[in-house]
């Protein structure tokens, strides 16, 4: 695709931002910089190294590490991976891409940056605006099929909500119940938290 | 000459069963305890309990959150018309249709699999009576022929058979849908409760919990079998045996005996008749591993590999006798294709209840009996339908298309959701002579062996039906005060219901019907037909019962006239 160029594109425009001539010793810098991305925790098998990041970064703020574990502690960007490689149809798998790449060059539009190079305030400002957005069209006509960053919320809650520490430290989990009570005190339904299978 | 000889004693049992489903091994455990010697032969491979492979993995143990990968959907692309049964965890109790095809003149959806237990570990053990309501409502309505037996001659095979399999279940002393031998009731949660109230106040109508074969208390006669854990995760095979199937109830009693031979990967594809003798002597089977043919033979053969693949069996039998199928004097044979249509009704969100939830995962939902047709009420279609639904609060999937995200998403997420509830209607299926399976000899499948065909399709009876299935699913929700009630309608293709039925009816006159009473083919006395394919009629209850009830009774008739030496 159109990485690279984007990416001086963007650098040339946050320069102006600055107000500042850029000596080809910062400009370098920032290039240098822009290659040590944050490593990926695992080895994606459909994605790009570019898609991969995004998907991670997402994910991540989607549901971040907390006094529980995040989206990446818990191997979402790798369900994720394995889902739209495994599960989809290849014309699911291209509006998935396709959904990554409008999201991203959204991103350049609002705030000049790639989604991958922005600063951690950026990225959740653009992300909850995008996602925000969706939701309340979604609302507002529940038959018009969700948007991108839904499925990819939907994607990442799924791989976390079965994954062990989303099963049982976010939501609760008991393998064998050995009982059924139908009408209790939430109180006294475990420890009241949402069960995570049904 | 002597060697044949002594391979066709090595070969010869007095009973064979075909087939290891619900009927299998009901066939199998009567004539093994009542001392016959019983081949059971097994199209697929064999399963033990309780080594079902998937049951006990925890959700993080399977792929991509249970998901089919697309590789998995071009092998089961039949069998995933249910959108339920081709995941990792349950993808195995199902056929690659790619080796197992068959044809369709008009859609038929044929959900199976072939291995020792067949859709007895994926069944959905709801388990209900019929009631002369059913048994006389071809005669009454002029359809097809009359039932040659009515409720109060197989009441006490119904017991029978309750007894052994366990039924937890409420007496309800509702006509209609006799009550049974029951086992303690599972519980309604919050949600039916507020909704049973309301039926009965405005509508005068019943809801009651569902009646499933699972074990709700200590089963004493089969001291092997555990009791439902309440996990939810039957279909994939319950090492606990705590719901009825033939891998942890009747097999392991026909194995008891010492009297039960249990042949897997056995593909019975024809039946041996003899003309001199006027009887069936044996069977043709095709091992399914070495594809090497060989013969059975027995004094008596019972046919219960599930409604179309008995019927196969029978259609591809040509003999002098029979060159239209044995035991196929009426033309009826592989005629009136019946299920249940279903796949429409409602659901809704109830308000309240916001301090209260559950524990536990309860495999089985509330009923709602037939009312529509009964007593004074009168339609413009004939017979009725029951409702199967439940209640419950919403999980993590509620939060996708809230605003929340981040710390605040977890929190929501870990909030029980609304308490949500709904209902699917469950229709009978009125037998049509043209509702049909034929034999196609153009294509084969993994065994060179030719396909079914179907030509089969729901009627106007069926469609004016749906239009109260979905209306009255909405007004009983409305009445009970849920809120943003979504309606649905997605018909499907006849066998979606896995209630496949009817292909071999029986009936008093041989002329129009394939068996009699006793399940017996009319035209020959040695062979019998227990599953599905016996049905005259499909009622709008689930038929696993029945046929259980029908193949005890029919061993019971079939032992007896052995006795007196009349088969």
């Amino acid at each position: 695709m159109n990485t690279l160029i984007d990416r001086r594109e963007a650098l040339r425009k946050t320069a102006m931002l600055m107000g500042a001539a850029v000596s080809a010793s910062t400009v370098a810098a920032f290039l240098q910089s822009c290659k040590t991305k944050p490593d990926l925790n695992y080895k994606p098998l459909f994605f790009n190294e570019d898609q991969a990041l995004l998907v991670s970064q997402a994910s991540e703020i989607i549901l971040p590490k907390t006094d529980t574990p995040g989206a990446n502690d818990v191997g979402v960007p790798h369900f994720i991976d394995s889902m739209v490689k495994d599960c989809y149809t290849e014309a699911d798998q291209k509006k998935f891409l396709d959904g990554l790449n409008e999201f991203d060059q959204g991103s350049i539009k609002v705030f000049g940056n790639r989604f991958i190079e922005g600063s951690p305030e950026e990225q959740l400002d653009y992300l909850k605006k995008v996602h925000d957005e969706a939701v309340n069209t979604h609302k507002s006509d529940p038959t018009v099929p969700r948007p991108f960053i839904l499925k990819l919320k939907e994607l990442t809650m799924l791989g976390y909500f079965v994954s062990e520490p989303g099963a049982t430290q976010v939501l609760q989990y008991v393998a064998v119940p050995g009982a059924y009570k139908g009408c209790i005190p939430l109180k006294e339904a475990g420890n009241g938290k949402t069960w995570a299978t049904s | 000459m002597n060697l044949n000889t002594e391979s066709e004693k090595k070969n010869t049992y007095d009973a064979i069963v075909i087939g290891t489903g619900i009927t299998g091994g009901w066939a199998a455990k009567e004539f093994s305890e009542k001392g016959l010697k019983t081949l059971v032969l097994e199209r697929g491979r064999d399963v033990k309990h309780p080594d079902y492979p998937t049951a006990t993995l925890d959700p993080w143990q399977l792929p991509n959150g249970d998901k089919p990968t697309q590789e998995d959907l071009k092998k089961q692309s039949v069998q995933n018309r249910t959108g339920y049964t081709v995941r990792p965890s349950s993808k195995h109790w199902f056929v690659n249709d790619l080796e197992h095809p068959y044809t369709e003149t008009k859609r038929v959806d044929w959900m199976r699999g072939y291995h020792v237990g067949g859709r007895s570990i994926t069944w959905g053990r709801q388990s209900y009576r019929w009631s002369d309501l059913d048994f006389e409502a071809n005669s009454k309505d002029g359809i097809a022929v009359d039932w040659p037996v009515r409720y109060k001659e197989i009441e006490p095979w119904y017991d029978y058979v309750e007894k052994y399999i366990g039924v937890s279940g409420q007496a309800e002393n509702y006509p209609p849908l006799p009550d049974g031998k029951f086992l303690p009731p599972m519980d309604l949660n919050c949600a039916e409760l507020e909704l049973k109230k309301s039926i009965k106040q405005k509508f005068d109508r019943l809801l009651t919990i569902g009646r499933t074969a699972h074990a709700t208390a200590p089963m004493p006669h089969t001291p092997w079998r555990g009791q439902c854990q309440f996990r939810n995760l039957c279909i994939r095979g319950c090492p606990y045996g705590g719901y009825f199937s033939s891998n942890a109830c009747t097999l392991p009693a026909a194995e008891k005996t010492n009297n039960m031979t249990l042949r897997p990967n056995s593909v019975v594809y024809e039946l041996i008749y003899d003309d001199q003798k006027g009887k069936a002597t044996g069977v043709k089977v095709l091992d399914a591993e070495t594809g090497e043919q060989m013969e059975f033979y027995a004094k008596v053969i019972f046919l219960c590999a599930s409604a179309f693949g008995s019927t196969f069996i029978l259609l591809n039998s040509i003999s002098k006798r029979f060159p239209n199928g044995f035991g196929n004097d009426s033309g009826e044979l592989g005629c009136n294709i019946m299920d249940h249509h279903l796949g429409v009704g409602a659901r809704g969100e109830l308000a309240g209840f916001e301090d209260q939830y559950y524990s536990g995962r309860r495999a089985n939902g509330f009923y709602i009996p037939r009312y529509r047709n009964v007593g004074k009420d009168k339609r413009d279609y004939l017979r009725g339908f029951g409702y199967q639904g439940g209640g419950g609060r919403q999980g993590w999937a509620g939060s996708v298309a809230e605003l929340a995200i981040g710390a605040d998403l977890k929190k929501f997420a870990s909030e029980p959701g609304k308490w949500t509830v709904g209902m699917t209607g469950f229709g009978e299926f009125l037998p049509v002579h043209n509702n049909r399976m034929t034999i196609n000899h153009d294509k084969k499948d993994k065994h060179g062996l030719p396909v079914i065909n179907f030509d089969a399709e729901f009627k106007e009876n069926e469609k004016k039906m749906r239009k109260d299935m979905m209306a009255d699913a909405a007004e009983m929700l409305e009445a009970a005060g849920a809120k943003n009630i979504k309606t649905y309608d997605n018909i499907g293709g006849p066998g979606l219901g896995i209630h496949e039925m009817g292909t071999a009816r029986m009936g008093n006159d041989p002329k129009t019907s394939v068996l009699n009473k006793h399940n017996q083919v009319h035209a020959c006395k040695n062979v019998f037909v227990t599953d599905g394919a016996f049905m005259t009629s499909s009622s709008c209850v689930n038929p696993s019962l029945t046929y259980m009830a029908f193949t005890a009774r029919a061993v019971d008739y079939a032992v007896s006239e052995l006795k007196k030496q009349n088969l």
